[in-house]
């Protein structure tokens, strides 16, 4: 379904199905707001847009005569970036975001500066752009990347899968010619940063819903003890986190024969999975509405309004999203913490009852051993990754820009947090899955650490779907076998969402 | 043609690993080595037989050979099942994920494992290194996920993907082979190695354990970041020297008097180095009020001297574990004890991950240096009058406002990366394994710096180029240093041939770092720099 971009309603969500090829276009009502704002400015010409800020940034006068070649100017000079490139989606991302900003109407940019950008995301050309080198604060080099292709100035585009000359992925596409006013607002902003955190807000939502149903798992291959989602326990301390996440725990665990109520308390990765997931999702619904309202917000500078006329602050600053994405790192970081001490516990003989690395004959096989260790390394490369990125700044450009926000670090270290998540929760899957195998055949460990038969187990209704869901992908482990095909395809689960719900 | 390196444990550079990852040079094992590996195989296929006795007359329990491994060690292993559990080992710790090691690393890891194991203490036969040499030299490049080692017992992952492509079980299954790139395609392990023409093996006894058990990731990472930021550090003082020029710098500074008094050795060179870069500049020293420079300038052998000296300090440690033996157990044959198989931790990846997060801790300097460089040369007010973001008057434009700004941004991320990994720790193993290195993340990060601190560096390059051009054009007498003659012509004439775009500069820029390109003309010019690494 095409997204309709209208400056006011664009979400995470949709702008997710952007980066994933939805197509998108421009409400009447915004582009009436556009030219509006466009026409106030032709009617107000005040000193060229371009001009003034060139005199500001550089100190001289010494803009280019020519508009456009002023334009271009301006446009190269931002083009600065570095690095591999920044993946499609995360571009088209950017694009569709860049257009909801125009679409507020305070950037006295004409409808056709959006008309072209969609008509890029609609035909699927997508420039080439560098991932790194910006710090998250008024001019942004990714920006100007994206807009040098837009405007046919120069570059490289992908289509269809392949990497072209911009001039040719171009082709049957409107060339965008801006004024200066417009080539100044499709870079002066963090939009890199939200277009990211937006994505990275999608994916952790669905990353928490996993967490959960990977914890449900756990709790009855360890045979948790239920009261620890006691409604009444948890609503006594007032977080409306905590108190989701163990409702709907309860209803994954609803009748399970494995777990029991009132009889020993769990360790803290289990009985604590309530607080740790709960904390997880206030701080993502904070993260999320931080997010939101700032891809819906005029992150632009100066900004157009037809009863104060142009104004000059600070809007394009990084720093609201750059702060939540360093937040949503922690937060990511501490559920894959839990989910590892949880594989941890279930591979742990000793602790988990069953055999040691959950197989019958471990020994000559090693089972799930190493998969352990890879949740284990990965949790501490994430803690390495949490490292608040927006807690440094450097003065740039001549004393003017004297602190910035480094916001595109902030957000691409939430991404690469969550990948790593997504690889922890689908070792938790595997290992849960594995588990439960034992208590599904009615196989017990006795004090001899010899198997022996019991009664089968049930689990809840919620837990009987996720292990169906792993073991839909993944058969049962015997033996020792090449352990990386399961990770795969458990890991490609988790990021297709087919542990939700 | 590059000679043959020689492998026997005990004469691997950081040059020979350059040479052979990343160059393609053949390496192979010395007679020496070959003999010493087969002494201690003999040992350990007379232990798998059950041949050798303790005290009591009980066959001798040797870890990972008729023991489980890990915390399963308690796990006593028939006889029969010997090479299975060897096989299993490798399957099993098949555990990596995310993307693949670059081909470069992994080179180094086959080459790095197979020196450890022609050491002679790992007790498996001569004709695993041999395999592994004939890998590297037919361009067989196993698939290796980068993600997920701890570093102890060593990178077990990592190396278990590399072992799927050289070993194979009692029936060869293609599916449990890996997969590797061979001629450019990405096939199995096992079809690569066929159209190569080289025989899979059979694990032996211990054999699985003496292909995994060590960081060969983590060094063979922090081998080749080590030998690029060494030439890093050259370049950076040849971006400083230029930039002392660019702003009129003060070079008592530099007088090898001043650091006699402080004499710590990285910043003895660091001047000396600066001081022959700057040799015979008319643009020095030319501005009679000044009496000093500004910290980015004037400190540079005090910032850049630690940073040598970091470096050093961990190329000195990874010269070590390149010529160690990392397995476990290990064969000692000269030992008087009737077991020579001495289980220890050799493996562990501490020594080589702590020496990696130092060597991110100095390049994240050597980069935030730089930086302030840049932003000091683009900086009306700061910069001897250089022209504001140094736009050109003739060609109006933002100069280098925005490039700036990209360094800047590489010296935050930089920052963000130099958390130490190897201050964490997570207990794996039911316990048994409970401090690990976590030195695979180290030496990742510390790639990851030594780049973006070779983009700043780049980025510093253009920008005093440029500052160096303007003065000339202002002032064509104007004589310039050693370093900064020797230079420019080559920055200058990678700069023609780059795109329009301030990026297509710094790119283009980047890759003659990366290469050397400009190193190589200065010291050819202005003679050799103090060595960097020992």
């Amino acid at each position: 379904m095409t997204v309709v971009l209208d400056g006011r309603t664009l979400t995470p969500e949709a702008l997710s199905r952007v980066a994933r090829g939805e197509d998108v276009a421009l409400c009447a009502e915004a582009r009436g707001r556009m030219e509006a704002s466009a026409g106030w400015l032709a009617e107000h010409p005040g000193p060229d847009a371009i001009a003034s800020k060139w005199r500001w940034l550089v100190g001289t006068d010494s803009p280019p005569e020519d508009p456009e070649a002023r334009v271009r100017a301006f446009l190269r000079g931002h083009c600065a970036g570095v690095g591999e490139p920044l993946p499609v989606p995360v571009v088209r991302a950017m694009m569709a975001a860049r257009v909801n900003v125009l679409a507020t109407g305070h950037t006295g940019c004409r409808p056709e500066v959006a008309d072209a950008l969609i008509a890029m995301l609609d035909a699927g050309v997508v420039p080439v752009v560098p991932s790194k080198g910006s710090v998250g604060a008024a001019g942004v080099a990714q920006l100007a990347h994206m807009a040098w292709v837009a405007c046919g100035y120069g570059g490289e585009a992908w289509k269809g899968g392949e990497r072209l000359p911009a001039a040719v992925a171009m082709v049957g596409l409107p060339a965008l010619r801006p004024t200066p006013k417009e080539a100044l607002s499709l870079v002066n902003g963090a939009t890199l940063t939200v277009a990211w955190g937006a994505l990275a807000v999608c994916r952790s939502r669905e990353l928490l819903a996993t967490a959960e149903a990977a914890a449900a798992l756990s709790f009855e291959v360890v045979r948790a003890d239920l009261a620890c989602l006691s409604d009444a326990a948890i609503a006594a301390r007032n977080h409306p986190g905590a108190r989701a996440v163990a409702r709907r725990m309860r209803t994954r665990l609803e009748g399970s024969t494995l777990c029991s109520l009132g009889r020993k308390p769990d360790p803290f990765s289990i009985r604590c999975t309530p607080a740790v997931l709960g904390a997880a999702q206030d701080a993502l619904d904070h993260v999320e509405q931080v997010v939101t309202r700032e891809l819906n917000g005029a992150c632009d500078n100066p900004l157009v309004f037809e009863d104060e006329g142009l104004i000059e602050a600070g809007n394009f600053h990084g720093a609201p999203v750059a702060l939540v994405m360093d937040h949503l790192k922690v937060a990511l970081t501490q559920v894959a913490s839990i989910s590892e001490r949880r594989t941890f516990r279930m591979t742990y003989g000793q602790l988990s009852g069953l055999p040691s690395y959950l197989l019958r004959s471990s020994g000559l096989n090693s089972g799930l051993m190493l998969a352990q260790y890879t949740a284990a390394s990965l949790v501490s490369e994430c803690k390495g990754l949490a490292h608040p990125a927006s807690v440094d700044s450097l003065p740039t450009v001549q004393h003017r820009e004297d602190h910035v926000s480094m916001g595109p670090i902030a957000a691409r270290g939430a991404w690469r947090i969550a990948e790593a998540l997504a690889d922890v929760l689908a070792i938790e899957l595997l290992c849960g899955a594995q588990g439960l195998d034992f208590h599904l055949a009615g196989e017990a460990v006795d004090d001899e650490g010899q198997v022996v038969e019991v009664t089968p187990g049930v689990p809840g209704p919620g837990v009987l779907r996720t292990w169906r869901a792993v073991r839909a992908r993944v058969t049962r482990w015997d033996d020792d076998r090449v352990l990386r095909p399961d990770l795969d395809a458990l890991g490609r689960a988790v990021r297709e969402g087919a542990f939700v719900g | 043609m590059t000679p043959t390196v020689p492998i026997d444990g005990h004469q691997l550079g950081l040059a020979e690993v350059v040479a052979v990852s990343r160059h393609g040079a053949a390496a192979s094992l010395t007679s020496q080595a070959r003999t010493r590996m087969a002494e201690s195989h003999t040992w350990v296929e007379r232990a798998a037989r059950g041949e050798l006795r303790d005290a009591e007359g009980e066959s001798l329990a040797i870890y990972g050979v008729n023991t489980g491994y890990g915390s399963l060690a308690r796990v006593r292993i028939a006889q029969d099942r010997i090479r299975a559990l060897s096989w299993n080992l490798v399957r099993s710790h098949a555990a990596g994920v995310g993307n693949a090691v670059p081909a470069e690393v992994v080179r180094g890891m086959m080459l790095l494992r197979a020196n450890a194991l022609a050491k002679g203490a790992s007790g498996c036969r001569p004709e695993l290194v041999d395999t592994l040499l004939a890998m590297l030299a037919a361009g067989i490049v196993p698939e290796v996920p980068e993600q997920g080692s701890c570093g102890s017992s060593g990178d077990l992952a990592p190396l278990s993907h590399l072992a799927l492509v050289l070993f194979k079980g009692e029936t060869d299954d293609p599916a449990e082979s890996g997969w590797a790139w061979f001629e450019g395609e990405r096939v199995t392990g096992s079809e690569a190695m066929a159209r190569a023409g080289l025989a899979r093996l059979v694990p032996g006894p211990k054999e699985g354990l003496a292909i995994t058990n060590g960081a060969q990731l983590t060094t063979s990472l922090a081998a080749l970041a080590c030998w690029d930021a060494a030439r890093l550090v050259h370049t950076a003082e040849i971006a400083a020297a230029m930039s002392w020029e660019a702003v009129r710098g003060v070079t008592r500074a530099l007088h090898p008097g001043v650091h006699a008094l402080r004499p710590y050795a990285g910043a003895v060179d660091c001047a000396a180095d600066l001081r022959q870069l700057l040799a015979g500049s008319s643009l020095t020293d030319s501005m009679p009020d000044k009496v000093q420079d500004a910290y980015s300038i004037r400190c540079t052998p005090q910032v850049l001297g630690a940073v040598r000296d970091g470096v050093r300090f961990a190329a000195s440690q990874v010269g070590v574990e390149l010529n160690a033996a990392t397995d476990n157990p290990l064969i000692l044959l000269d030992a008087e004890h009737p077991n020579k198989a001495f289980s220890a931790g050799l493996f562990h990846g501490e020594p080589v991950g702590m020496a990696a997060d130092h060597l991110k801790l100095a390049l994240c300097e050597l980069a935030t240096l730089s930086e302030r460089r840049i932003y000091r040369l683009t900086t009306g007010t700061l910069s001897a009058r250089l022209p504001p973001l140094l736009v050109h008057a003739d060609r109006p434009g933002l100069g280098m406002m925005v490039p700036q700004t990209t360094a800047a941004s590489l010296v935050a991320e930089n920052r963000s990366l130099a958390w130490p990994a190897t201050a964490d720790s997570i207990p794996t193993c039911e316990d048994q394994e409970d401090v690990v290195a976590m030195s695979t993340t180290a030496a990742r990060r510390a790639r990851e710096v030594v780049q973006n601190s070779g983009k700043v560096v780049a980025i510093e390059l253009l920008t005093a180029a440029i500052a160096l051009r303007h003065r000339l054009d202002e002032e064509p007498d104007l004589v310039l240093g050693a370093g900064a003659a020797a230079a420019l012509p080559v920055v200058e004439a990678i700069l023609s041939t780059a795109g329009e775009l301030p990026a297509d500069a710094i790119h283009a820029l980047d890759r003659a770092v990366h290469d050397g390109r400009i190193l190589d003309a200065v010291v050819a010019h202005a003679g050799e720099l103090a060595p960097v690494l020992a």
